[in-house]
């Protein structure tokens, strides 16, 4: 056995040393040219080794193309760790045997070539995360050796301008700087002074300057034109039966038609109940162009985000009261403090699924794909760690223990039929076989029953936190389920029971009239309306111009 | 603490405005007509439904995807054709070119006798129905030749206001319309961009790229180079004032349809190798009215 005389305790320091020595004669300063990043790739790597590979909203797409074309006779094995797996040459990595192993937290747009890699024994998952969980394990156990990133811009000196796509830059550069990972950034150009520095130079090891502009997607820019009537209904509903009610101040809004519904008629309808100032107030959230009308009529005052929405930049710059901006006026996002804000200090999440079972549990999987969590469980689940309170907070207690707590209100937001006729209440979640057929420990739940404080729908809203036994929670949840095979196991007395009860409230019991909910009603009806809300500040990306 | 924010015009003017665009057909032909005067002929109670759909498995409609509307225009007796985009991408079947067709014809007949009415048509068409092509190309050819019957005695006017857009055999409609009124969400083209790379590759036309097929055939473009007569927002009652405005400003100076010299030369001066851009063909075309 080795004792600490003679036991180095610096290997890892020692191996980048080594390692980084072999890419040491092409670099200029602490850039490499371009042509020579697969060969500097197959040098600063080894078999086995965990490489992160940024990608989100923004991927760091010239990296992760450049590592699937390294030889995998030298180069195999290795562990990525990916927040999203997204490319083409992401799954590339895996068909070549450059790559084994994956720790990740979501694959959507590749979800059915992930499970038929897992399937087919190409690809190994570890373990399928939250977003900011798997960044907690870059510092536990997934330490990563190297990590490939992407920024907007670096300077002669290697400091770096991630600009309004920060999202996990930070995180996953801290991860490997403070541990002789090795940290390797794509940029978009090399300039000569940065509008700010978002990464000192110091923890940067090798830039090299991508072929073009990292790929990023405006995952939260939703269009107001194909927002339906039903979702207008339930967003009168949100408001008036969850917002007003519990005076939700902080909050945390999904990516659907629902929410975005919410967010464009508070200016109209929420104007109308004299709610604003009342509710809404802060967020944690992209800023996402459907929320321009609320912010002009001054109904918001703070939002932090977890990236960038695309086209948003100017309208961004010329707002700094309301979002986190550098001294250039871009904007700075964080995903893991917007996850770790979203955990912790905001009162609500509301969000939508795929399918609820009979006790409120809630998965987006579907059969033969593997598509992972996103943010989504920090966000809808009640942080047991928080101590402060607010009026929402407090509302949701319901016994009069003196050792009583608050919750954080969890709301899921579905119509009781998808697209199709396909049932969103079923009797058991296809994540339960889905998590047998891929050999996973547990079933893959988004949101676990017991977090969840409310469900709506087209229908009402069940109000589950004041459930006082599993049964009464399910009938809540069947009353307000339509005509699934769930809603119609619901007993008409029994329904009665606990809409006096308060445990479900129909429209009419909330004071909002169905006949109201027309399209009229939203603040904005198209893009284009956004843009004039915005002063034309907003550009929107191409995909959504119609003009 | 929020301070009451003092909102723009523009901004308090979306507030008032009745998008056309989220209208369906029938409510269209509506706007179109005196309020109150809306009287629909060949409703969907009366089950004309297009025979061919079923035999290919398609669920058919009873107003096939054609509202026609007798009622009046500024007291002016008058018809209004609206197609319904959202159903078979407002294609052109054999009943719903035919009640286009018999409407057009009944106007003409009624100019005829002395009775002038009024023809506005809403166009959100695709083109021809392929599952009944042959006879929706026929009727199409039937619908032209009452246009053109039609344009002697009134003004016809054609809506183009989207999402669908006009395409195929309906953008032939609209070029021999006396008047066209477009929205910048509108386009108007003989072939869809679609149909377009599907046939000539991607490489052609990428009709994803939506500024690319906007700048080309949108409502705006089709404006600035005379193909379109007049711009209008996606407001119910400004487009409805447009169609009005038409119709008493008359028949037109000139008719589109009787300038394809200038077109042919136009087509003539453009080197189809070269790339053009919206821009260009703008500066190009201004100072030629047809």
């Amino acid at each position: 056995m080795e004792t600490s005389a003679t036991r180095s305790w610096a290997t890892r320091r020692e191996g980048k040393l080594r390692r980084m020595a072999q890419v040491e004669p092409w670099l200029k300063g602490k850039v490499l040219p371009a042509g020579r990043i697969v060969e500097a790739l197959e040098a600063l790597l080894v078999s086995g080794d965990k490489v992160v590979v940024e990608s989100i909203q923004k991927q760091a797409d010239f990296l992760s193309r450049s590592l699937a074309q390294v030889n995998p006779e030298k180069l195999h094995d290795l562990h990525i760790i990916i927040a999203a797996i997204a490319r083409p040459d992401h799954l590339a990595l895996f068909e070549q045997g450059i790559a084994k192993k994956v720790d990740f937290s979501f694959a959507g747009p590749q979800s059915l070539r992930v499970a038929q890699m897992v399937e087919d024994g190409q690809m190994e998952v570890g373990a399928i995360h939250t977003y900011v969980e798997l960044s907690a394990r870059m510092f536990v156990d997934l330490i990563p050796n190297a990590v490939l990133v992407c920024a907007e811009a670096a300077d002669p000196e290697g400091n770096l301008y991630t600009g309004a796509n920060t999202e996990d830059t930070p995180a996953v550069i801290e991860a490997a700087a403070f541990r002789d990972g090795i940290v390797i950034v794509q940029v978009n150009q090399l300039v000569e002074k940065l509008p700010r520095v978002d990464i000192p130079a110091g923890w940067v090891d090798i830039i090299v300057e991508a072929d073009r502009p990292f790929a990023r997607e405006p995952i939260q820019t939703r269009d107001p034109a194909q927002i339906k009537e039903l979702q207008i209904l339930t967003a009168m509903m949100v408001i008036r039966g969850i917002y007003e009610r519990h005076q939700v101040l902080s909050l945390n809004h999904g990516v659907g038609f629902d929410t975005a519904a919410v967010e464009l008629l508070l200016p109209t309808y929420g104007e109308k109940l004299g709610l604003k100032g009342k509710i809404c107030r802060h967020w944690t959230l992209n800023p996402q162009p459907t929320l321009i009308p609320a912010i002009e009529s001054g109904w918001v005052e703070s939002v932090h985000s977890f990236g960038n929405e695309d086209g948003m930049e100017q309208y961004i710059a010329a707002r700094p009261d309301i979002f986190f901006t550098g001294r250039d006026g871009s904007l700075r996002s964080n995903r893991v403090f917007c996850q770790l804000a979203g955990h912790y200090a905001i009162d609500l999440f509301i969000g939508s699924t795929l399918q609820i079972d009979p006790e409120g549990n809630s998965s987006t999987v579907t059969r033969g794909r593997i598509a992972g969590f996103g943010g989504a469980p920090n966000l809808g689940s009640d942080a047991h760690g928080r101590r402060h309170s607010s009026p929402a907070w407090l509302s949701t207690i319901t016994g009069d223990s003196p050792t009583v707590r608050g919750r954080k209100l969890v709301v899921q937001v579905v119509e009781t039929f998808k697209a199709g006729g396909v049932p969103t209440f079923v009797e058991s979640l296809d994540a339960i076989q889905l998590g047998k057929d891929a050999k996973m420990p547990v079933a893959p739940i988004m949101i676990y029953g017991d977090d969840v404080t409310h469900i709506v729908t087209e229908e009402g809203i069940a109000y589950l936190y004041k459930a006082s036994s599993l049964d009464e929670r399910r009938d809540a949840i069947a009353a307000i389920a339509g005509v699934t095979s769930v809603g119609r196991k619901a007993d008409a007395t029994r329904t009665t029971e606990l809409r006096r009860k308060g445990l479900v409230a129909y429209p009419e019991d909330l004071g909002v009239r169905r006949s109201d909910a027309e399209r009229s009603l939203l603040s904005a009806r198209s893009m284009r309306d956004l843009v004039t809300w915005s002063g034309g500040l907003y550009r929107p990306p191409a995909r959504f111009r119609s003009w | 603490m929020t301070t009451a924010a003092q909102l723009p015009e523009e901004v308090l003017a979306l507030s008032a405005r009745y998008s056309y665009i989220e209208m369906n057909a029938r409510t269209r032909a509506g706007q179109l007509l005196d309020p109150g005067t809306f009287c629909e002929l060949l409703g969907p109670f009366d089950r004309i439904e297009s025979p061919w759909l079923p035999m290919q498995d398609i669920v058919p409609q009873s107003d096939d995807g054609c509202i026609v509307a007798k009622g009046t225009i500024d007291g002016k007796p008058a018809v209004a054709i609206a197609l319904e985009g959202k159903f078979q991408g407002g294609s052109i079947g054999e009943v719903s070119g035919m009640k286009m067709a018999t409407a057009l014809a009944l106007a003409r007949q009624g100019c005829e006798r002395g009775i002038p009415t009024r023809a506005v048509l809403s166009l959100e068409s695709g083109g021809v129905r392929l599952q009944e092509a042959n006879i929706g190309e026929l009727v199409i050819a039937e619908i032209c030749a009452e246009l053109i019957a039609l344009r002697q005695h009134v003004p016809v006017v054609v809506v183009v206001a989207g999402m669908t857009g006009c395409f195929g055999g309906m953008s032939l409609a609209a070029g021999l319309a006396s008047y066209v009124v477009m929205t910048r969400q509108a386009r108007l083209s003989m072939n869809g961009p679609e149909v377009i790379e599907q046939e000539a590759g991607i490489e052609e036309l990428d009709a994803r790229d939506r500024p690319l097929i906007w700048s080309i055939c949108g409502g705006a473009q089709r404006h600035a180079t005379g193909i379109a007569d007049v711009l209008v927002e996606d407001d119910a009652a400004e487009i409805a004032q447009a169609v009005r405005a038409l119709f008493k400003r008359g028949e037109p100076t000139h008719l589109r349809s009787a300038a394809h010299e200038l077109y042919i030369e136009r087509l003539a001066q453009l080197d189809p190798v070269q790339p053009w851009s919206a821009e260009q063909i703008r500066e190009m075309w201004k100072d030629q009215t047809p």
